[in-house]
């Protein structure tokens, strides 16, 4: 009965699991806690099974679920969840990062870690929300219902300066996103309805100022989220004060939603709007790029540079947007789920070693290699997936990035791909000199940090961990069309009104 | 004189907690704290009855779709939704109430019946038209706030504060009175409703609007609105917890229901000057409210002033419903009020469930406490973020509501305003949880925990988890509250006067 269920209501099943099984933790005792964490990792690894089955099977046919949910002063909102082209990889991505996060930390936590496997999973239930909502309220429901568990993880395991890294997280994100309230309201008062396309036939009734402040009012809350580069200073506090569970997901979904929801929701309420600021948008993904990375090559943490290089790699995304090309995009989609993969496994190795070494100073270090080398093998491996080195994942979606924006029909394109390729390098240059300082170079000669306290290699369950990322890492690098097919049609549908069939148009907001 | 069984039932609603005011204090006479527990239990069961019983009668009306009234006195569906929310709001302070007065040593049952005559007069301020009634209305319930505010005469800030909220509200009280006589004399009569038809011809009249104004400004003062708020900090801190919550929830319920009642449908919407200038008097004082509020309450260190000016900013928030004025805003401001109590009491009791008596009300009394109650630091948790509109909690929708309607009538700014001032709210609501959660006990607090046995205080901590559990409800279920109550409160309760 209840697999019928769950073939019926699959999505709903998804998003709403994780919560369930995260409240049933927080009701066990304290002592409880390896029994919550085999729980928690258990029930997400179910998760994640049957997520990976059904979508495997699912062929031709989508999921949809639609109902009328409730009407709040005479607007409905739907209870609408769908899966697609566009969310389809980065559901997986999510279900298949929660149990390999929740084993790769298992030791990481002292104290009431039962607590924090709760939070984690309903974190889970929010980021599955809003990733499979494709009404604007739910959306946004979902949205915020993130921010809570994320601030407890950081703000309970957080380190040193957890208090104002969690505030300043919390504070950031809800600036954004209320001034986004106001245009959804704004919006959904016009249209009547929260559903996007509704919104996207009225918006094309408002003028064109109008229809500017409400895109600006969406961008500003899914920069927020990206980080896009003004705006970017919270996530290297939130990333390097966060428990490693915590930066993992973070980098590893819940920066992907700010793109997503800029590809899901800004760019097909508003073509016109986009088009016009895709200008500024771009200058300010490629100075994210050169910035992020200049910034990272400076960090003496590691965690802070693998934070830094973040907001480089998601500037490669931001650009693959702006340049509005369907090559671009999708290459946008894939550096989504590359970057998910390759900063999320960075951040579960940075935490590893500072299970062992209680320091992620580079100083610190020195001579990893010759002590630890799994370790060094798969940290290798990452970072050379980060660099982009063609046959790991990162090269394809920078090369389609990059192709894209060069290629767009914008005036600008060329030169800011010529800028952004600039960023590839400099990502090589902070990732292995920064490798060359901790793992080659000579060692540490303090008895008392760093590398005296790397007695021990990576055990079995850490490896189990990393195997899987590995083989991501290369089957996404050697065969990226298991991961794009199914977007194609959606992001070609997308970038439809931004295509030169309608040249002119094109020309004259280009220049 | 006979009155029929019409009458009757609409002043039922009255009579139980008047009555059972007037009981009370023949239970409650003793000098020096000499009553034995179970008079004491007796009074609070006395109270608790009266409260029930009122409620499951008006709850009855509501239930028939009965609507009687008697004269300017409306029993209709919003006065019995009004009177519901003070109903509750009562209840759960008199359960906070046996909890804190034993805390703090001194339990009197006058306390117990000035409540609810104050609770009488917020049902009569609630379901009248008559200005004259609506004066007496508004006395019965602030004049026996004045005593409460000085019920733990050992407190010294006790008296100063209910001395200092009786000079105010005397004022108030007086400028509410001037503005009935001006009105009265302009229009010749006392009946909101039968002002309308006259209000066209007298719009332009100076004498008319300084009666609006002042009769407005009555109205401000109850709901603590800037610049008329200068009392609330000083008063909530001298008052014991319970009342300061029962203050900042039924008060101010009962002069927005009043205010939906009076003022939309006889004063405000009207054609020419008066609407304009009303109407920018009141974004003025909302803006005002949201800013003063919010920003005055990030400096605050006692946990007290802080929901004080917490309730400040609240009363701008549902100022802007009235700034709106459409019916949908109305119903997000009723919709906005049952969560606000569900969390403003929830926020009140925490600090007795915790066992904080007297002025230890500072962050710093509540550090680490989450972890030693986990469920009430929960429950907390869900208050707090409600009260910062954070959804999915109760507090999200009431704000979505009233923003909702501001935008439709074209406030943008104001709704932009709204907003911010909500996200500097994060920053203090925040504070409390830091302080539950994330910061270690002081050690002296430490050391007088393991001397003392902590108090047990079952009552107040569950009326803590049960607004926790009604904001998370109100969170999940919006779509009920806001169409089976507020909506059809708001719609079949304002038609009788259109």
């Amino acid at each position: 009965m209840i697999s019928t269920w769950i073939n019926t209501h699959l999505l709903t099943f998804l998003v709403f699991a994780p919560l369930v099984l995260g409240l049933i933790l927080l009701c066990l005792p304290q002592k409880q806690a390896p029994m919550a964490k085999l729980l928690g990792f258990l029930g997400s690894l179910g998760v994640f099974v049957i997520s990976l089955v059904h979508f495997l099977r699912m062929g031709g046919h989508s999921y949809v679920e639609n109902l009328p949910w409730m009407t709040l002063v005479n607007i409905p909102v739907d209870y609408h969840l769908a899966l697609d082209g566009l969310n389809f990889w980065l559901v997986l991505l999510t279900t298949f990062l929660t149990p390999l996060t929740l084993l790769g930390t298992w030791a990481s936590l002292k104290e009431r870690s039962g607590l924090a496997t709760a939070l984690f999973l309903m974190l889970e239930t929010g980021m599955l929300g809003a990733l499979l909502a494709q009404d604007l309220f739910l959306f946004y429901l979902f949205w915020e219902a993130m921010l809570l568990p994320m601030y407890f993880l950081i703000a309970l395991w957080g380190g040193e300066e957890r208090r104002y890294a969690s505030l300043k997280f919390m504070l950031y994100t809800l600036a954004g996103s209320l001034l986004w309230l106001v245009a959804l309201l704004y919006l959904a008062g016009k249209s009547g309805s929260f559903a996007p396309a509704l919104m996207a036939q009225t918006a094309l009734t408002l003028s064109t100022g109008i229809q500017g402040i409400l895109f600006l009012a969406f961008a500003l809350a899914f920069a927020i989220k990206v980080p896009l580069f003004p705006f970017h200073t919270w996530l290297p506090d939130a990333h390097t004060e966060a428990p490693t569970m915590g930066s993992v997901i973070l980098a590893g979904v819940l920066l992907k939603l700010g793109t997503y929801g800029f590809l899901r929701f800004a760019l097909p309420i508003f073509p016109g709007a986009t088009l016009h600021y895709a200008k500024p948008m771009a200058i300010l993904a490629v100075i994210a790029i050169i910035y992020g990375a200049l910034v990272a090559m400076a960090q003496k943490d590691i965690k802070k540079l693998v934070a830094y290089s973040s907001v480089s790699h998601m500037g490669f995304v931001m650009l693959g947007m702006a340049s509005l090309t369907i090559i671009g995009t999708q290459g946008a989609m894939l550096q989504m789920l590359n970057h998910g993969v390759s900063t999320g496994a960075l951040f579960l190795l940075v935490g590893m070693l500072y299970d062992r070494a209680h320091t992620r100073m580079i100083s610190d270090f020195g001579g990893i290699a010759t002590r630890m080398p799994v370790f060094t093998f798969f940290f290798m491996v990452v970072t050379l997936s980060s660099i982009g080195l063609p046959l790991t994942n990162g090269f394809v979606g920078e090369f389609w990035i990059l192709n894209g924006t060069y290629t767009s029909a914008f005036g600008w394109g060329r030169a800011l791909a010529c800028i952004a390729a600039l960023g590839v390098l400099l990502g090589a240059v902070y990732m292995l000199w920064m490798v060359k300082r901790a793992f080659w170079g000579a060692a540490n000669t303090d008895e008392h940090s760093g590398t005296a306290h790397l007695t021990q290699d990576l055990n079995g369950r850490e490896i189990a961990v990393m195997v899987p990322i590995v083989v991501l890492i290369f089957w996404m690098g050697l065969h990226p069309q298991t991961f794009t097919a199914i977007s194609e049609r959606p992001v070609a549908e997308l970038m439809a009104p931004f295509q030169p069939d309608a040249p002119a148009k094109m020309a004259e907001v280009a220049r | 004189m006979r009155l029929t069984p019409d009458q009757i039932s609409a002043i039922m609603a009255l009579l139980i907690p008047g009555v059972a005011g007037c009981l009370l204090p023949l239970a409650a006479i003793d000098k020096d704290q000499n009553t034995q527990k179970w008079i004491r239990a007796a009074m609070f069961f006395i109270a608790l009855f009266a409260l029930m019983g009122c409620f499951f009668y008006v709850t009855s009306l509501w239930g028939k779709g009965a609507q009687p009234s008697f004269g300017p006195l409306r029993m209709d569906r919003l006065a019995q939704f009004a009177t519901i929310f003070i109903l509750i709001t009562a209840a759960l302070a008199v359960l906070q109430l046996w909890d804190h007065l034993h805390q703090e040593g001194w339990v009197k049952g006058e306390a117990l019946s000035l409540l609810l005559f104050s609770v009488t007069g917020m049902i009569l301020f609630c379901s009248s038209t008559n200005l004259m009634l609506l004066f007496l209305g508004l006395e019965l319930l602030s004049i026996p706030l004045y005593a409460l505010t000085s019920t733990l005469r050992q407190r010294h800030e006790a008296l100063e504060g209910g001395v200092k909220y009786f000079i105010t509200g005397a004022v108030a009280s007086s400028c509410f009175l001037m503005g009935t006589v001006l009105l009265y004399g302009m229009t010749g009569t006392l009946d909101a409703a039968a002002m309308i038809p006259l209000m066209p011809k007298l719009g332009g009249d100076p004498m008319v609007l300084i009666g609006v104004v002042l009769l407005l400004l009555g109205f401000l003062f109850k709901i603590s609105a800037v610049p008329f708020h200068q009392w609330t900090p000083d008063v909530y801190e001298s008052a014991p917890h319970p009342i300061a919550g029962f203050m900042s929830v039924a008060t101010k319920g009962a002069a927005l229901f009043a205010l939906i009642r009076i003022f939309p449908a006889a004063l405000v919407r009207q054609e020419g000057i008066l609407q304009g200038k009303v109407q920018a008097a009141l974004i003025l004082v909302a803006a005002l409210t949201l800013i003063l509020g919010n920003l005055t309450a990030l400096t605050q260190t006692n946990v007290k002033r802080m929901l004080a000016y917490s309730s400040i900013s609240h009363a701008g928030y549902l100022l802007l419903g009235m700034v709106a004025g459409t019916s949908q805003a109305f119903i997000g401001m009723g919709f906005y009020l049952v969560s606000y109590l569900a969390m403003n009491m929830g926020a009140f009791g925490l600090l007795t469930a915790f066992g904080l008596a007297g002025g230890r009300t500072t962050y710093e009394d509540l550090r680490g406490l989450g972890w030693k109650r986990p469920e009430l630091g929960f429950a907390a948790v869900i208050c707090m973020f409600s009260l910062a509109g954070i959804p999915p909690t109760g507090g999200f929708y009431g704000k979505y509501m009233i923003f909702r309607e501001l935008i439709a009538q074209g406030h943008v700014g104001l709704a932009v305003l709204g907003v911010l001032a909500s996200l500097v709210s994060v920053a203090y609501y925040l504070r409390v949880v830091v302080a539950l959660f994330l910061e270690k006990p002081l050690p002296s607090a430490e050391r007088e925990a393991s001397e003392h046995p902590p108090l047990v205080a079952s009552l107040a901590s569950g009326t803590v988890l049960v607004c926790g559990v009604l904001v998370m409800l109100i969170g999940i279920f919006p779509g009920f509250l806001s169409s089976v109550f507020a909506q059809r409160a708001v719609q079949e309760g304002l038609n009788l006067l259109r």
